[in-house]
């Protein structure tokens, strides 16, 4: 890989800590943690149930903040930021995508793909146009309707993708993205991935399965708070294109 | 704030409320019982200076009336007794000397005098005697017929213009120009009606007739007779230098000394002001004590409500503040839905206060006629008090638990269920 300098980096973590206080008892989720993510990079993170996943992607989401260390997104240091100002990165750099594929279960699917660009200010024609776009992205240009009730876990998470995506984004966070999803409608999933990092986007996945890590081009295993291992995949799984097409 | 924030929290806040029918009617009912205590209070107070403005323009704001007796009660009614009496030398007196008025004429009344038609008898009919000039005031304004002229002042006719209520208890069928009446056992030739002056603050003016002041102290006397003088400034401007000349002149013929108090009252529609401040003053505190109440009620109800309504959207928020909602944002979202709840509450209670007041104002004045002034519509400007009160309970209501909302963790509500 050629050399790479300082400003690719879109995330740098530099001993980034995270201790919770359960009653008397200090639960360090994260110790002194340092690596750093490059833009267009596909990652997969993974590691035992209670080992750090969530609390490292939520802190790179800027949901959550570090105990301790510097955490810089873009070279901008996030530990000070306001509130707003990290509500703001939330909504224009970063799309999550949960497990729990978290829709407002009472809007449509249109209305939930819209919701972050009523955050940035859209105005509401333009809105329901990228919407639109997005959700005939992911395959549901027939159900923009729906309410997520009426919709199956598979389209539900590619409704959250397509959320994820409104903004435009520079990383998509996904915890767990197909952990609720069978193998089949997982594997839709890994497509849409596919295909957002193969049109540059950087993609941040954490996963339990081995098969859903080896998508990723680089994976890191975090054990009780600590990076265990941190290695490129030399052989990602690349769906082929048949099946990209079956989405469209 | 970003306008398509706040139209999402508008559109948030219809759904929420949507949602919760019920109990969002039970927690806005507080605020509904306030809006309507506003509502109707200030329908009333409108009612009330309806009348005082009524009333001044029959007495006419530019009038002064000199009598023994204070109109504004608040004197010591004894002390009012014990007064001498104005004579008619007085009177006359007093309109000779008089430069700064108009005019200047004497009154002698008679309350609940016998009036024989036929052979009916009505007794709570008060008689006035006055000039030919009182035809020219606007409590003096004839409907039908005419007023009685200065001949028949001087040779004291036996004429009688019936004000309008007492001309229709007499004849219903309003046919009574041209007949004769007996008066205190005296016979009368009616010759006109005055126009309907009807307020409810002086609804006895709508119930007397009027006759020469001649003919009248030819039928009860003069004798311990106390007349008032009605004097006409010419216009408002000119009431204070009138009432100085006034005042002066009476001193003089009362032989006052300058160190002894009045003896006379002069009273003015002024008077009329002050005593329906009290009313108003008695209208306000009972019905700011009950509005405050049911705010306070209803600021309870309202605040619980929306505490509910944040815990129940724990989630929402979670993912609204993952997916880049600010603070603002959401703190925005629960104070307009709080305000929204509190505005359709008080549209509420407008429909339904229309509706009472339209059925009072229609039906009432059937039984109780003094409280026909009661308008059957609610004032316009009530609309924009109530909507604007309710927006402000709604916010103060929604405050505490918006910032509650504001302030979650969003990992903390996202992981909610
Ligand atoms: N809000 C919290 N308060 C206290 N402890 C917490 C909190 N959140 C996480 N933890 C603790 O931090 C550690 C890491 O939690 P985290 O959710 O990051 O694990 P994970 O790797 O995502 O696990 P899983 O695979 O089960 O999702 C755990 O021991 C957890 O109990
Ligand atoms: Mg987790």
């Amino acid at each position: 890989m050629a050399a790479t300098n300082q400003n690719d980096f879109l995330i740098q973590f530099e001993n980034i800590s995270k201790v919770y206080q359960m009653g008397l008892e200090l639960v360090h989720a994260l110790r002194d943690i340092t690596l750093s993510i490059r833009k267009n990079e596909y990652v997969s993170i993974m590691g035992p149930s209670g080992s750090g996943k969530s609390t490292l992607m939520n802190i790179i989401g800027c949901l959550d903040t570090p105990s301790t260390g510097k955490y810089f997104f873009k070279q901008y240091d996030v530990s000070d930021m306001s509130d707003n100002e990290l509500a703001d990165i939330r909504n224009k750099e970063i799309g999550f995508v949960f497990q729990t594929f978290n829709l407002l279960p009472r809007a449509t699917a249109l209305k939930n793909v819209e919701l972050p660009l009523v955050y940035s200010g859209v105005n509401s024609s333009k809105r329901k146009e990228i919407a639109q776009q997005l959700l005939e992205g992911v395959g549901l240009g027939d159900r923009i309707t729906h309410k997520p009730n009426e919709l199956s876990g598979g389209q539900r998470q590619r409704v959250a993708v397509a959320r994820a995506l409104a903004n435009n984004p520079s990383i998509i966070l996904a915890d767990e993205p197909t952990g609720n999803l069978d193998s089949k409608t997982g594997k839709e999933i890994m497509i849409l991935f596919n295909k957002l990092w193969e049109k540059g986007n950087t993609i941040i996945l954490v996963t339990h399965e081995e098969e859903i890590a080896h998508y990723s081009h680089r994976i890191i295993r975090l054990r009780d708070g600590l990076v265990e291992s941190d290695e490129k995949n030399g052989n990602p799984i690349v769906p082929k294109i048949s099946e990209l097409e079956e989405i469209e | 704030m970003k306008f398509s924030e706040i139209w999402e929290a508008i559109v948030i806040a219809l759904d929420s409320i949507k949602a919760n029918k019920l109990r969002s009617f039970l927690a806005s009912l507080g605020v509904v019982i306030g809006i309507s205590f506003v509502i109707i209070m200030g329908w009333a107070l409108a009612g009330l200076d309806k009348v005082l403005l009524d009333t001044i323009n029959m007495i006419g704001s530019d009038m002064l009336y000199v009598d023994k007796w204070d109109w504004s009660g608040g004197q010591n009614w004894k002390l009012l007794q014990a007064r001498k009496p104005i004579t008619l030398e007085q009177a006359n007196e007093f309109i000779k000397r008089v430069k700064t008025a108009e005019v200047a004429i004497p009154i002698a009344k008679r309350h609940r005098t016998l009036i024989k038609y036929e052979n009916l008898n009505f007794e709570g009919i008060s008689v006035q005697g006055s000039l030919s000039e009182y035809g020219l005031t606007p409590a003096g304004a004839i409907l039908d017929g005419r007023f009685f002229s200065p001949s028949e002042d001087m040779y004291s006719a036996n004429v009688v213009v019936f004000a309008y209520n007492a001309y229709y208890s007499v004849f219903p069928d309003g046919d009574g120009i041209g007949k004769t009446v007996k008066i205190n056992g005296h016979k009368f030739y009616v010759i006109g009606v005055v126009k309907k002056q009807g307020t409810a603050l002086l609804d006895f003016v709508d119930n007397q007739v009027f006759v020469p002041l001649s003919s009248f102290l030819g039928c009860f006397g003069k004798y311990r007779r106390s007349l008032s003088i009605g004097v006409k400034a010419g216009s408002p401007e000119m009431l204070d230098e009138v009432r100085t000349e006034t005042i002066g002149i009476m001193r003089g013929i009362r032989g006052l000394e300058p160190w002894e108090e009045l003896d006379f009252s002069v009273n003015e529609t002024k008077t009329f002001e002050k005593s329906t401040d009290m009313f108003r003053l008695y209208v306000w505190g009972i019905g700011i004590g009950m509005t405050v109440l049911s705010f306070i009620v209803g600021i309870i109800g309202i605040t619980n409500i929306m505490f509910v309504s944040v815990a129940e959207r724990t989630k929402e928020i979670g993912i609204r503040k993952a997916i880049g909602a600010p603070k603002r944002s959401i703190l925005f979202q629960f104070i307009i839905e709080s305000a929204i709840l509190c505005l359709i509450g008080s549209a509420f209670s407008f429909i339904g206060c229309s509706v009472l007041i339209y059925a009072v104002a229609t039906f009432l004045p059937k039984a109780f006629p003094s409280i026909s002034f009661l308008s059957p519509y609610i004032p316009l400007k009530l609309l924009y008090i109530a909507s604007f009160v309710s927006i402000i309970v709604g916010i103060l209501a929604g405050l505490i638990p918006a910032i509650r909302a504001s302030n979650l963790d969003p990992v903390d509500s996202l992981r909610y269920e």
